[in-house]
């Protein structure tokens, strides 16, 4: 009864340790969400700041667990510790904007930039949804092979939950898949070309063309891990395989998220050299909104880099980035509801 | 091969995206036979609306700067220099750049710099 809450302890410490550290990995002039001077951080106002965030994140983990050793109650738990970690940033947000400097008002863009497109070609980012594809054609061709029931959800000694096989659970759960997997593929081609590369010349345009190439492989490799538990579930392999497939994906993120890590939002941890003024990422701080969401309607990418934290975000200025959210949220929710009815 | 815009300037984007390609068009850092980035690239990456870099390069081609093709995008092409220039364009010519003079002495440049950067460029048009 007790190691399920020293677990779930030890996750919530391992969390707040990563969100503690976030400040750190964006890109030097940007400080929680507000465009500065590179060497801002440095100074007392900054350290203050920061401290005071590191404060309300670990104040609001350690109510978290409090919580949940007393009573048990796991969603609370995390609510308290979403609402803290949300009330810190947006707090530390606030307090930064004192400190906001003019970024640069002169844009460069190298016109011969090196073009880039989906490691490995377009095909192998998509493999994982053709897969799930040729899987659906031969469930259609070969019905009366399939189990009688099929498992939807693994614990640690195998399967503990399962649906009866009907033509709307099973390809509802191909198509759940698919659907996933579309959506990785999907961010993965729209990093490339559906955001605004901040640095199109020199060494830290570089940079940020390694990090932008390392979060597309991640999104690839991710769609491969999402397409396996289709095939599990249908061919019904042994526990100890989807154990396997269960370590390899955590090894596999983890070393994703280290090299990630070390790269820096957009690799400005990387980057030979600090920009020498502030220049940000090219976005007006105004656009912002609790240093968190970002809502241009003049820009015209879908995706952006995140001020606060690594990878990218929608523009909620965009409409497609509304419908985008529509699918992201309904699609796999109808799909879920078929599978589960 | 950088292009630049100024986003505090008072000079429409879609002015300063024409201008600044043209420079680098009439110096011979683009020719014939390049790429242009495409529309959207260009858009995205300069935070602007697709339509206003659509414009800039429709000036361009209309200027017979460039080419544009549905399948192939805005390619440099030969132009062939005009053999005289009419005598208004000498005149609007000179008329733009005692505006620019004055609108740099207005913002405190001084006059031995602004001769210093003519005599520059006069230097450099004779060279090249």
């Amino acid at each position: 009864m007790l190691l399920p809450k020293i677990v779930f302890t030890v996750i919530l410490m391992l969390m707040s340790a990563l969100f503690s550290i976030i400040p750190g990995l964006t890109r030097p002039d940007l400080f929680f969400a507000v465009t500065v001077a590179p060497d801002f951080r440095q100074t007392t106002g900054a350290r203050r700041i920061l401290r005071r965030f590191w404060m309300m994140v670990w104040t609001a983990t350690l109510a978290g667990i409090a919580v949940e050793l007393a009573t048990g109650l796991t969603l609370v738990s995390l609510l308290i510790l979403s609402a803290g970690f949300l009330g810190a940033l947006v707090s530390s947000h606030g307090r930064a904007l004192a400190y906001a400097a003019a970024p640069n008002p002169v844009l460069e863009v190298n016109l011969v930039a090196p073009r880039e497109g989906l490691p490995g070609g377009p095909i192998l980012a998509f493999l994982p949804v053709l897969s799930l594809a040729g899987l659906g054609l031969w469930v259609g061709l070969n019905w009366d092979r399939l189990p009688t029931r099929f498992p939807v959800h693994w614990g640690f000694q195998g399967p503990d939950r399962w649906v009866t096989s009907t033509p709307a659970t099973v390809f509802g759960l191909l198509a759940l898949q698919a659907f996933l997997c579309l959506l990785l593929a999907g961010s993965a081609w729209g990093v490339l070309n559906l955001s605004r590369r901040v640095s199109t010349s020199g060494s830290r345009a570089a940079s940020e063309r390694r990090f932008r190439r390392r979060v597309v492989q991640l999104m690839i490799v991710a769609g491969f891990f999402i397409a396996c538990p289709a095939w599990f579930a249908l061919f019904q392999p042994s526990a100890m395989l989807m154990n396997v497939w269960g370590a390899a994906l955590a090894v596999v993120m983890l070393v994703f998220v280290v090299s990630l890590i070390h790269l820096g939002q957009g690799g400005s941890r990387e980057a030979a050299a600090a920009p020498a003024a502030a220049e940000g990422d090219h976005t007006p701080d105004a656009c912002w909104k609790w240093g968190v969401f970002y809502f241009n309607p003049a820009d015209p990418a879908i995706l952006t880099e995140k001020r606060f934290g690594i990878g990218y975000t929608l523009n909620f200025g965009n409409r497609w980035s509304w419908a985008v959210m529509f699918a992201v949220l309904l699609i796999p929710l109808a799909l879920a509801g078929l599978l589960l009815r | 091969m950088p292009l630049q815009i100024d986003l505090n300037s008072s000079i429409p984007v879609y002015r300063q995206i024409v201008d600044g390609l043209r420079i680098l068009l009439v110096n011979g850092e683009l020719n014939a036979g390049d790429s242009m980035p495409s529309v959207r690239r260009l858009a995205l990456d300069l935070g602007v609306h697709f339509n206003t870099v659509a414009e800039a390069y429709r000036t361009l081609a209309e200027e017979g700067w460039l080419a544009i093709g549905r399948r192939t995008g805005a390619r440099v092409v030969q132009r062939a220099t005009p053999n005289r220039a009419d005598p208004q364009s000498g005149e609007a010519f000179q008329r733009r750049l005692r505006e620019l003079v004055a609108e740099q002495q207005s913002r405190g440049v001084t006059r031995g710099r602004i001769a210093r950067e003519l005599r520059r460029l006069a230097d450099t048009l004779e060279r090249t």
